[in-house]
């Protein structure tokens, strides 16, 4: 049976209550798929989470307490809670994309002074085999790596006659 | 007053400032962490950028880097620099528990300590020394060793092996390494007193106000735990007398839990610590750690009425200083620090980003790591999040590698938090991601609903109104809680 | 049995079958393919157990989810 509470506006947050669960239906275009995901996981130790997607633009986030049904006061603070930290969610994901380098030069600047250098062991130990990190611009690649690469796909170099038919001459 | 209010706000006169009104001023504050307390009309004028270039105001602003076109780039970086000065290091303050035992019980009891007979939660000399050579591995040149229990002089043996193995060990590394211990002091003895002043170990220990609210907090069987703790403070400041250290520099430093019942009792509070020679008092107020999660409902106060007992206490305070009376409170002086001194006191936990991990860590007395003491506090509540490590399996450089490292950096830095990011006092404060994750479930937390963000934009709102009031005396006192006076006789020589 | 149906755009389809992998021992799964949703069926020993594991697993889904960095992560 649908149930409004106080101060949440039914045309923005819809809450349905239904044997201790309840469903909120949420803007995407408010509050983006990555804050529903933050907001989500902050509520997953107490509650079970499920999420889906009624209608275009739209998510379902229904909620159901693991300790003791959502009815009540309990329910009212569960979907308030939730209502703010998804807006604190929308809000971090925009001033993290914002503030983006600034956090960046500040973590990796922290977590560099704390480490230090490697010692020699630990150079040893490490596996370079491993692969680190996508890199589909390149960028950690050697020169010669990259020429050979390009060479390959037919970036003839300039002493290399070019073919009539194509390739980089083209 | 408000930008709303400003009919023909500039876009471009002013460079980046955040504002908030307090009491009758607006304050403005820059990224460097420059201030103004501008009168309503300046700030009007500074808002709508309708300054001349020869007025007072301007060359107030221009001095510190609100005018656009007038700023100073290489101070800017300077200053900027300086408050982050932290970050070139890794973590200086290392808290060892050297037992869970505790002949105390205290209602708040944040570490939530063992029985007397749970000796199996005593570190042994073993992993005590696999502690400290992890500890003397950090890329810190300065480093404290703090003991912290439980009662850590219920495992002394193994406080004195730490003292002796890390100072042995520190002849290879040369660190600046000091070592302080927190005690209820309640078991200590003349033997035991005679090796720590000996061995210049800080004496720290708690003092939650006058003996009937001290005893009714912390019980200590068949004993007062007030008169017991005051009477080894004042044996060891008599101590440091006997041996010519200067009292007003050298003496136990005691800190305040702020239950409820202390709440009306700020005066009686101030008055004890000035009274037990303390210089210092931390208004601490209760944190939701430990056995003050199940006692909250007893304990627990509304910060509104937290901050009508410290705006209290601070003004007594102020006005015993007036009468030449020397006691500061310890949050005034690290916000009045980074505010009038343009310097980070690196208080761990109102940095940004705060020192979880990359400022500090705790050692547990069965050899895991966490990123901090509110960390460790967690796992002995069964919240294992903030673990880190070992010290037998895990190395230092993967320590501070850690992913909960990073997440905490990420987390508590304040560019990256909502509300944070736009607050006046940003350039100022820090957040705790460990006290969010346990009160809001996130450690990115939610400012506007948190207690410790009520506390620091309290207290600052206090000290900006001081400022703003200009009253010579308190402008005095404010500067002398900001000077440093090192205790270089409790470091240790670190001869390589 | 209890059906729950984890939309494409919001479950990452690795997610879904290790949170189905994880569970196995403790219900019957069916899984099936539909074009917006994977579907999986879940029979227990009883209705209650049916609840509790269809609410552990869709947890579980969420987590691992948004540990890969969303659905459209893979």
């Amino acid at each position: 049976m649908p149930v409004t509470f106080d101060g949440i506006p039914g045309d923005l947050v819809e809450v349905e209550l239904d044997r201790g669960a309840m469903s909120l239906q949420v803007d995407e275009t408010l509050y983006p798929l990555e804050a529903v995901y933050a907001a989500a996981y902050v509520f997953i130790d107490r509650c079970y989470v499920f999420l889906d997607k009624p209608s275009e633009g739209r998510i379902r986030v229904t909620l159901s307490g693991k300790k003791a049904k959502l009815e009540g006061d309990l329910a009212r603070e569960t979907v308030g809670e939730f209502a703010n930290e998804l807006l604190s969610c929308a809000w971090r994901a925009q001033i993290a994309r914002d503030s983006r380098a600034t956090i960046e030069s500040v973590t990796a600047r922290a977590l560099s002074g704390a480490r230090g250098a490697p010692s020699l062991d630990e150079l040893e130990a490490f596996d370079f085999s491993e692969e680190a990190f996508d890199d589909p611009l390149g960028i950690a690649m050697s020169w010669e790596e990259k020429y050979a690469k390009k060479k390959k796909e037919g970036a003839a170099p300039a002493e290399e006659p070019a073919k009539a038919d194509g390739g980089a001459a083209k | 007053m408000n930008l709303l209010q400003i009919r023909k706000p500039s876009t471009s006169f002013a460079l980046p400032f955040k504002h908030r009104t307090v009491g009758k001023r607006v304050l403005i504050t820059n990224t460097e962490g420059n201030f103004l307390l501008l009168q309503p009309d300046e700030f009007r004028a500074f808002a709508e950028g309708s300054i001349g270039r020869e007025s007072e105001l301007y060359k107030r602003l221009a001095e510190r880097n609100f005018v656009r076109g007038a700023e100073n780039q290489e101070r800017m970086v300077e200053r900027i620099q300086a408050r982050k000065s932290f970050l070139s290091y890794g973590p200086n303050l290392h808290i060892i528990v050297v037992t869970l035992r505790c002949n105390e019980t205290c209602v708040y009891c944040h570490a939530s300590r063992a029985n007397m007979d749970a000796v199996h939660t005593d570190l042994t000399k073993e992993l005590a020394e696999k502690t400290v050579d992890k500890i003397l591995a950090t890329t810190n040149p300065n480093v404290t060793i703090e003991f912290q229990g439980g009662e850590p002089l219920v495992n002394f043996g193994v406080v004195k092996h730490i003292i002796e193995y890390a100072l042995e060990a520190n002849k290879k590394v040369g660190k600046q390494l000091e070592f302080t211990m927190v005690s209820n002091l309640s078991l200590m003895d003349d033997e035991k007193l005679e090796y720590l002043v000996k061995n210049k170990v800080q004496i720290c220990t708690s003092i939650d106000g006058p003996e009937h609210i001290h005893d009714k907090q912390r019980k200590l069987p068949q004993a007062s735990a007030h008169q017991k703790a005051t009477y080894w403070i004042k044996r060891i400041n008599q101590e440091y007398e006997r041996i010519g250290l200067d009292p007003t520099l050298y003496h136990v430093e005691a800190l305040l839990t702020t239950t409820r019942e202390a709440l009306p009792q700020w005066k009686a509070i101030v008055d004890t610590y000035v009274s037990l020679g303390c210089k210092a008092l931390f208004l601490r107020p209760v944190d939701p750690f430990g056995f003050a999660d199940k006692t909250g409902h007893r304990i627990e106060y509304p910060r509104k009425e937290y901050m009508h007992f410290y705006t209290s206490a601070v003004e007594y305070m102020l006005e015993l200083n007036k009468q030449g009376v020397q006691i500061l409170e310890r949050f005034a002086a690290i916000f009045l620090t980074k505010i009038l001194g343009g310097e980070d006191p690196n208080f761990l936990d109102i940095r940004n980003p705060c020192g979880a991990g990359i400022g500090q860590i705790a050692y547990n007395y069965d050899g895991k790591v966490f990123t901090c003491d509110e960390g460790r506090m967690l796992h002995e509540m069964g919240d294992s999040t903030f673990l880190i490590g070992d010290v037998e399996t895990t190395s230092y450089r993967d320590l501070m590698g850690h992913e909960t490292v990073r997440a905490l950096a990420i987390a508590s830095n304040l560019e990256a938090q909502p509300d944070c990011v736009n607050c006046t006092y940003q350039p100022y404060c820090g957040v705790c991601p460990v006290h969010n994750h346990k009160s809001q479930g996130t450690i990115f937390g939610r400012m506007r609903e948190s207690t410790l963000c009520a506390v620091h934009k309290g207290i600052q709102d206090f000290l900006f109104e001081k400022l703003g009031e200009g009253d010579p005396a308190t402008l005095e006192t404010f500067k002398k809680w900001t000077t440093v006076r090192d205790r270089t006789h409790f470091l240790q020589s670190c001869a390589v | 049995m209890i059906e729950l149906r984890f939309h494409r755009a919001l479950y990452a389809e690795k997610a879904v079958d290790e949170a189905v992998e994880t569970f196995t021992r403790h219900a019957s799964f069916e899984r099936a393919a539909e074009p917006t949703h994977l579907v999986v069926r879940i029979s227990g020993r009883d209705a209650d157990r049916e609840q509790r594991i269809a609410h552990e697993l869709a947890n579980f889904a969420l987590g691992l989810t948004i540990k890969a960095g969303g659905a459209m992560s893979s």
